[in-house]
């Protein structure tokens, strides 16, 4: 479990630099199981931050969010440093926005937290619907307890934990500046047993199975929007001239939507599986990125995510790669 | 307002003599995922379930509308097309879904009537399922509404045990179970009861409580409060929230062709996107979030009720269940009561 | 009027006119429907707007800067900016564009008669004003004073070159033009439209000031316009957003619970003061 004194410690010596802007991490949703992520602009504020199993959001997305506006005369640009509340999964968005110089090192003052899993939203709600007041939740071994109007309930990890988690092979942030707790040591290994069970479909099968899928996506964009990777000025989906893909929800321009955001995100996704909480419809999109991610794995020997002084991958050529020029 | 029974087990029966004369639209479960969409059987319905993810108004306002066709370029030919107008049924609406279908009109019609919405409505039958188990972020009440209601359905079903309460309001009502009286029997004093009890049971499920009094005059004295940026700055603009909104109703409308043919659409769009008043010079009236955020407020709790004297939010409570990082439109109301002015 | 408000009726160019040449090059197009009917019996007041499409390439809500009082037919001034007015400036005589129309209120000419009028043009925004101009000059005995104050940023840049020219010449209108820089030969006013409006001075007694340009031009003119002794209901203007449905149902032009297309594009100062709203 995280000790919350030395996390409320950590952003608000944090916050109090005279080189930081403001400190993001989680606070208390407004009822049941939520987390909500909680901006510090002040030690004061930074006494609500919270972490425990819930805390399921990747605040590297707030980085990428920020709008840069237009200064009047006298103002000059507020350049001082975001601090954050990171978990693993999270410090890998981070390393791999670093190294596609979407932000610099400097910009994000990071504090890492060495997580032993999250609870899926939806798995603890079916188990406990219906909660309107807030419900506290702790780790002790290999259970989570649960505590809901007084009564505690011991439920087994398994039960609860994101599917993610169960294959996590980096707990521990990969990149911090204070760590709060000590690293966590681990033995879970992605094995992609789930993808290998996918990719023996015949080609018909997996069709069919995809646009099963396809069929459901509204085109909210919500996959886009939470996912700390999507971060272009100017969205394909967007343009007009040339327009790529239709306004149109119908399953052609679903299925281009959908593909084409994972392609894009080969090579980059860190597997925070933010994309699939956040869609509405229960598109299995972490199924999707997790292929590529595989793909990525057997063809380049690439992790994504893991060392700040990488090249990104699609964006350099190696004199033993497979093709003759970068096409 | 007539007032009868129906046995749960006779409910397959009913279905399969609505869908000889309408299209039935029915609750079913797609992927766990509740969704409405046509039956041809029955037995396809479920009707285990507190609401649909996406409200039942995509059958009416379809997320996508062929307004007509074109051959595109300078040669301007038009091709009509027909406005879809079947008999349809949609079995199994919500009373808060039902009242945002209401809301809705007033856009539709007024001085420009909308053809392909309002041919829609007028064809449809809208068959409420009263909500004997209300989700947690549900709060119809606050607008003095009831999960019982039939005030906005033509039929309205109640689950009263081992049967169904079922109040017919109108001659729209009446027409579609016509055929199939003998499935009916008349309701009692002791049903009507029962109804009165599950509607007691139901309303004490709902906890949470949105105060809407005085919000309209409340919103217009702190259009420039600092509490916008707050809120705003959790926000992804991610959408969802207006994706699953039954009485969002903004669109855009696109030509969408080949070389030889085309078609203008009009399809769902969301108010949280930059480029949603991005004018062609470049300007944006609404160019940070917190003016898009603060904007999907106002809409709903003071521009659309200072034109419609009602507010624009049925509490369905979708918005606060779907969002990623706990926006919660009954906390942000809460706040804007307890701003100080 | 058609049923379905979203179905243009179709309406050929009879002729095009390039106003501006260069990188923001404005063309009018002079617009004739093709059904007799609606050739003959659509009207409309100067102010009001017209959804103007090519098909394949989309609508845009433009002004109608013909005046009502130029029977069957229509014109629009349209400033090459985005992917439809580009395409539009393509267009030729003959081409078939889709209208329709007329959207949105217009310039109360039935309440100003008898009023002096002050007319404040900068660029494009002229559009609109010109149809109200050719009202008044073809309406001129209903109305009092008329002064037409327009700016453009060189000479090159005067939308409506030669009917400025028709209009110096009448004695019942006073034009000031103006350009933003000094020209070689240009012997008018040179300096912003703000500033050539105090230099104009008119007087506020008995007098309706309507404005349209550029946000900025707006802002400046008004202020002086107040500093001059008008009141706010006597200044008038126009706004323009991005718009789609044109009939106040896809809610992107709204100002507060106005809707620009539906409730505008004509409000009064004292209105746009009233309302909050981004703008």
């Amino acid at each position: 479990m995280v000790d919350q004194k030395k996390l409320k410690e950590a952003a608000k010596e944090t916050v109090s630099r005279d080189d930081v802007k403001y400190v993001i991490g989680y606070e208390k949703g407004t009822y049941g199981f939520q987390v909500t992520p909680s901006f510090a602009f002040t030690s004061e504020d930074a006494d609500r931050f919270i972490f425990s199993p819930l805390c399921v959001n990747n605040l590297m997305i707030y980085p990428m969010l920020e709008e840069k506006l237009p200064l009047r005369k006298d103002e000059k640009e507020d350049k001082r440093k975001i601090g954050l509340v990171v978990k693993g999964c999270d410090s890998r968005a981070a390393v791999q926005i670093i190294q596609e110089k979407g932000l610099k090192r400097e910009d994000i003052v990071l504090i890492g937290i060495p997580c032993s899993g999250i609870i899926d939203p939806e798995k603890i709600t079916a188990r406990f619907p219906h909660q309107t007041k807030p419900v506290e939740v702790e780790e002790e071994g290999e259970k989570f307890v649960i505590t809901i109007n007084g009564k505690t309930h011991k439920i087994s990890k398994e039960e609860l934990l994101f599917d993610k988690c169960k294959h996590c092979e980096n707990p521990n942030p990969v990149l911090y500046d204070i760590l709060v707790g000590d690293e966590i040591e681990t033995s879970k290994k992605e094995d992609y047993d789930n993808i290998k069970t996918l990719e023996k479909k015949s080609l018909k099968e997996k069709w069919e199975y995809w646009e099963k899928q396809f069929e459901k996506c509204i085109r909210c964009y919500a996959c886009r929007n939470v996912c700390p990777m999507c971060y272009c000025k100017e969205c394909m989906v967007d343009q007009l001239s040339p327009q790529w893909v239709q306004r149109s929800v119908n399953l052609s321009e679903n299925t281009s939507w959908n593909i084409m955001r994972a392609f894009h995100l080969a090579g980059r996704c860190i597997g925070c599986g933010e994309c699939e909480r956040a869609c509405p419809m229960g598109i299995p999109l972490t199924e999707l990125n997790k292929k590529l991610e595989k793909d990525v794995k057997e063809l380049f020997e690439y992790k994504s995510g893991l060392d700040a002084e990488e090249k990104p991958l699609l964006a350099m050529f190696k004199p033993d790669d497979p093709e003759e020029f970068i096409l | 307002m007539d007032k009868l029974i129906l046995p749960k087990d006779k409910i397959p029966g009913l279905i399969r003599g609505i869908i000889n004369k309408y299209q039935v639209y029915a609750p079913v479960n797609n992927d766990g995922i509740t969704l409405f969409r046509q039956i041809k059987d029955p037995s396809k319905i479920n009707l285990d379930f507190s609401n649909s993810k996406v409200p039942p108004k995509e059958l009416l306002f379809k997320q996508t509308e062929t307004l007509f066709k074109f051959i595109p370029g300078k040669s301007g030919k038009i091709n009509p097309i027909d406005i879809p107008d079947e008999k349809t049924v949609i079995f199994g609406i919500r009373p808060c879904d039902a009242k945002s279908l209401a809301i809705l009109d007033n856009i539709f019609k007024g001085d420009y009537e909308d053809p392909y919405y309002l041919t829609k409505r007028k064809n449809t039958v809208l068959v409420g399922l009263s909500c004997t188990q209300p989700d947690v972020n549900c709060f119809c009440t606050s607008f003095d509404d009831s999960p019982v209601s039939a005030e906005y359905v033509d039929v309205l079903f109640t689950d009263i045990g081992e049967k169904y309460y079922v109040e017919v309001k109108n001659d729209k009502g009446r027409q579609l179970i016509k055929n199939m009286n003998k499935l009916f029997t008349s309701a009692n004093e002791k049903d009507e009861k029962k109804k009165k009890e599950v509607e007691k049971k139901s309303v004490d499920i709902i906890t949470r409580h949105m105060s809407i009094d005085g919000v309209v005059d409340k919103l217009d004295k702190i259009f420039d409060n600092s509490l916008w940026k707050a809120i705003a700055t959790k926000c992804l603009g991610c959408g969802v929230c207006t994706y699953l909104c039954p009485t969002c109703h903004c669109f855009d409308i696109q030509d969408e062709n080949t070389l030889t043919e085309g078609a203008r659409v009009r399809v769902w769009d969301s108010c949280m996107n930059p480029e949603y008043t991005l004018h062609a010079s470049g300007y944006n009236p609404r160019p940070e979030r917190m003016n898009r955020v603060r904007n999907r407020v106002y809409h709903k709790y003071n521009y659309y009720p200072k034109n419609y004297d009602i507010v624009a939010c049925v509490g369905c409570g979708r918005c606060i269940e779907n969002c990623p990082v706990n926006i919660d439109i009954i906390d942000v109301i809460s706040q804007v009561k307890g701003v100080k002015h | 009027m058609n049923k379905n408000p979203y179905q243009p009726w179709l309406a050929t160019i009879d002729d095009t006119r390039e106003e501006v040449a260069g990188e923001r090059a404005i063309k009018t197009f002079k617009l004739v429907f093709q059904d007799e009917d609606v050739k003959k019996n659509f009207t409309f007041l100067p102010g009001q707007c017209a959804m103007v499409s090519l098909f394949g390439e989309g609508e845009c809500f433009f002004a109608i800067s013909s005046s009502p009082t130029q029977k069957d037919f229509i014109e629009v001034s349209v400033m090459k900016l985005g992917k439809v007015t580009s395409a539009l400036h393509d267009c030729e005589p003959g081409d078939i564009l889709g209208v329709r129309g007329p959207y949105g209120n217009s310039f109360d000419v039935d309440v100003w008669q008898g009023k002096n009028l002050v007319f404040i043009g900068g660029g494009i925004g002229q559009a609109p004003l010109r149809s109200l101009i050719n009202y008044v000059v073809d309406n001129r005995e209903k109305y009092g004073n008329l002064d037409v104050i327009y700016g453009a940023r060189s000479s090159k840049d005067i939308s409506y070159k030669k009917e400025f020219a028709e209009l110096e010449k009448r004695k019942d209108v006073n034009v000031h033009l103006s350009i933003d820089v000094e020209e070689d030969g240009w012997k008018k006013f040179v300096g912003f439209v703000p500033t050539n409006l105090l230099k104009v001075k008119p007087s506020p007694k008995n007098t309706i000031a309507v404005t349209c340009g550029p946000p900025i031009m707006i802002k400046f003119v008004i202020q002086n316009l107040l500093e001059l002794g008008f009141t706010e209901d006597q200044i008038f203007t126009t706004l323009e957003m991005r718009m789609k449905c044109g009939i106040g149902k896809c809610g992107r032009c709204n100002i507060g619970n106005l809707y620009v297309c539906k409730d505008g594009p004509v409000f009064s100062y004292k209105q746009l003061k009233n309302i909050q709203g981004e703008r």
